[in-house]
C-alpha cells in the first residue's frame, strides 16, 4: 500500500455540501478513502430564537417558531401551539384538529419529496431532485392558497388555525394528492429499482437495533432498524386518533432500510390527508385567544411532542404567568442524529458515503442550533 | 393513571423526591442535585426509561438559581418522567451524566456554553454553537441582547436616528402622536 494511503489526513466537509438541508461542518479524520473519526461542528445557523422569544409576547414568539426548521416548518409551530394550549388548558375545535392534521401531513409529503432530491442527489442521481422539487411545488401552492405563504405559514396557532379552508381548496387538495400518488411509481423506478442506488445504500451507515433507542435515534432512522415508534400512535394529537394508517418498519438499520421507510410513509401520508378531507367536520376553526397585547399564559411547564418527518420533536415551554415565555426549548430529531449518532456510525465508512449517510439520517442543522 | 402513580410511588420509596403526576403519561419529580444521576440510572437500568428525550436549563434569576430538567421516556409503557433540580446561580455546577447517555454530552456542552454551568469531567470542545464569544453566557437572563446590539453594531449612515423610529418620524412630520401609541406595548 502506498504511503499516501496509510497517512491520516484531516478533511473538512464544509458547511455547504449535498448531504443536508442547511449548513453544518464535519471534521473528518481519514486514512485513504476511509473515515477514521468524525466530529460535528455547528453554529452557522444559530439565530438565537430561544433568547429572542424571552422579549416577545406569546403571539410574537409564535411567529418565530416555524423558522426553526427550513425543510419542514409546520411541526414546529404546531408543537409550540399545542404546548401553549396545554399550559392554558385551551380546547381546540374538532374542525381545527382535522385541518391541522391535513396541514401536518402535507408538510410531511413536501418534506419527503425534498428528501428524495437530497438522498438521490448525494449519490449522484440528480434527475430525481428536479422532479421531486417540481412536484413539491404543487403542495406549496396549496399552502399559499391556505395561508398566504409557501414555506413559513404561521397558520396553526394556539387555539386552532388562523383561517378556514378557502373555497375550492378541498377539491384542489384531492387533485394534488392524486397527482403526487401518480408520480410515486416514477420515483420508484428511477431510485428504488436502480441497481446503483441499491448497491450504494445497502449495508451502509448501519445503526444497530439494540442501541438505537438508547442512542436517541427517532423517526425513520429508528423505524429503519425494525423498531416501531411513532408519536402519532404513542401520544395521538389533533385528529390522528381517528385516522387509520400503518407505521412501516424495515430491518437492517442501513441507508436502504431508511429509504424504504420514507418511501412507504409518503403513501401513508397521502392516505391520511384523504381520510381527513373525507371526514372533515363542520364548525369553528379557532378557539379565540385573548387580545394578544394583553394575553398572559398561566404559570407552569409543558413538554409536548410531535412526529415530524425527521422524527420526534419536542418543545419544553415554561411560563411564569406573564405575557412572555420564560423559556422555550426545542429538541429536534437532528440534535442527536446530527451529532452523537453521526459521530458513531461514520468511522469505517467511505468519504463518498458521508453526505449520503447524513441525508439518510434526515439531519437538519437549523434544528440543532436553533 | 395507574402506571403513572405506580412509578411515582416507586421513586418516592427509593429516593428523596417530591413530585406528582402532571397529566396522562407525564410524571414530574423534584430532587436535590446529588440524587439526579442515581435516579436517572435507576430509571434507565431498572425501569426501562432508556430514551433520553431532552435536557433543559431554565434561569430562575429571581430565585438566584438555575433549574436543570431531565426528560426521559420508556418505550414500553410510553410514560415520560421529568426530573427537576435546582442549582446555585453564583457557582453553578452539575454532575455530568454522559456516562449514562452519550448524547447527554451534546446537551451539557450547549448548557455550559449558553448558561455557564460547569460539568466536571465534560469532554468536547468548549465552543459548540458560538464562536469567539467574550461576553457572559447569553442565555442568562441578565444578558441584554438589545444593549449588546447597540454596543457592538453601528447604524447605517443616515439611520442614526432609527433608534426610535416613531420619534424620528414625528420630528420630521411634526405630527402629534396619540398617548397610547407613544410606547411599545411590550415596554
Amino acid at each position: 500500500m502506498s504511503k499516501t494511503r496509510e497517512k491520516e489526513t484531516t478533511l473538512y466537509l464544509d458547511p455547504q455540501h449535498p448531504g443536508i438541508t442547511g449548513n453544518m461542518m464535519i471534521k473528518l479524520k481519514v486514512k485513504g478513502d476511509t473515515v477514521i473519526k468524525a466530529e460535528t461542528h455547528v453554529g452557522y445557523l444559530h439565530r438565537a430564537f430561544e433568547k429572542l422569544v424571552e422579549n416577545r409576547n406569546w403571539l410574537q414568539s409564535f411567529t418565530l417558531m416555524c423558522r426553526f426548521c427550513v425543510p419542514e416548518p409546520d411541526p414546529m409551530e404546531l408543537t409550540f401551539a399545542r404546548a401553549v394550549e396545554k399550559l392554558e388548558g385551551r380546547e381546540v375545535p374538532e374542525r381545527a384538529k382535522y385541518i391541522r392534521t391535513i396541514v401536518a401531513e402535507l408538510a410531511r409529503i413536501q418534506s419527503f419529496l425534498l428528501w428524495y432530491g437530497g438522498q438521490s442527489g448525494s449519490s449522484g442521481l440528480y434527475t430525481l431532485g428536479q422532479w421531486s422539487v417540481g412536484d413539491r411545488n404543487y403542495i406549496l401552492d396549496l399552502f399559499e392558497d391556505l395561508t398566504g405563504a409557501r414555506i413559513y405559514h404561521m397558520y396553526m396557532w394556539p387555539g386552532g388555525v388562523r383561517r378556514d379552508l378557502p373555497k375550492g381548496w378541498i377539491d384542489k387538495a384531492y387533485k394534488t394528492m392524486d397527482y403526487i400518488e401518480g408520480r410515486l411509481d416514477n420515483y420508484n423506478q428511477l431510485l428504488f429499482d436502480n441497481a446503483i442506488f441499491q448497491k450504494r445504500a445497502q449495508g451502509v451507515g448501519i445503526i444497530p437495533k439494540d442501541k438505537a433507542i438508547e442512542w436517541g435515534v427517532v423517526g425513520a432512522p429508528l423505524r429503519g432498524t425494525g423498531i416501531k415508534h411513532d408519536v402519532r400512535i404513542d401520544e395521538p394529537y389533533d385528529a390522528y386518533d381517528k385516522m387509520k394508517f400503518v407505521v412501516p418498519t424495515y430491518e437492517g438499520g442501513d441507508v436502504w432500510a431508511r429509504a424504504l421507510v420514507r418511501r412507504d410513509e409518503i403513501k401513508q401520508s397521502i392516505s391520511i390527508v384523504r381520510q381527513a378531507l373525507d371526514n372533515l367536520p363542520e364548525g369553528s376553526y379557532y378557539n379565540r385567544i385573548p387580545n394578544p397585547m394583553k394575553w398572559t399564559v398561566p404559570a407552569g411547564e409543558a413538554w409536548v411532542k410531535t412526529e415530524s418527518v425527521r422524527g420526534e420533536i419536542g418543545f419544553y415551554v415554561v411560563s411564569d404567568g406573564g405575557n412572555k415565555p420564560k423559556r422555550v426549548h426545542l429538541k429536534g430529531a437532528a440534535y442527536t442524529h446530527g451529532v452523537t449518532v453521526l459521530e458513531k456510525i461514520l468511522p469505517g465508512q467511505n468519504i463518498a458515503d458521508v453526505s449520503f449517510i447524513l441525508n439518510s439520517l434526515g439531519v437538519c442543522p437549523p434544528e440543532i442550533e436553533r | 393513571m395507574k402506571k403513572e402513580q405506580k412509578i411515582l410511588a416507586d421513586l418516592k420509596d427509593v429516593f428523596e423526591i417530591s413530585g406528582k403526576v402532571k397529566a396522562e403519561k407525564r410524571i414530574s419529580i423534584k430532587t436535590d442535585k446529588k440524587h439526579v444521576s442515581s435516579i436517572l440510572l435507576y430509571l434507565k437500568t431498572q425501569k426501562g426509561y432508556i430514551h433520553l428525550n431532552h435536557i433543559s436549563c431554565v434561569d430562575f434569576i429571581e430565585d438566584n438559581e438555575f433549574e436543570m430538567v431531565y426528560i426521559i421516556w420508556n418505550p414500553k409503557t410510553k410514560l415520560t418522567v421529568l426530573v427537576h433540580t435546582r442549582i446555585d446561580r453564583k457557582n453553578p455546577k452539575m454532575e455530568n451524566i454522559d456516562a449514562i447517555w452519550d448524547q447527554a454530552n451534546t446537551y451539557e456542552r450547549e448548557i455550559r456554553e449558553m448558561f455557564g454551568i460547569h460539568f466536571p469531567g465534560l469532554k468536547g470542545r468548549k465552543e459548540f454553537i458560538l464562536e469567539d464569544w467574550q461576553d457572559i453566557p447569553p442565555m442568562r437572563k441578565d444578558f441584554d441582547t438589545q444593549l449588546y446590539a447597540i454596543e457592538h453594531f453601528h447604524s447605517r449612515p443616515g439611520r442614526e436616528d432609527a433608534q426610535n423610529v416613531r420619534e424620528a418620524i414625528q420630528q420630521r412630520s411634526k405630527e402629534e402622536i396619540p398617548e397610547f401609541a407613544k410606547k411599545y406595548s411590550r415596554d
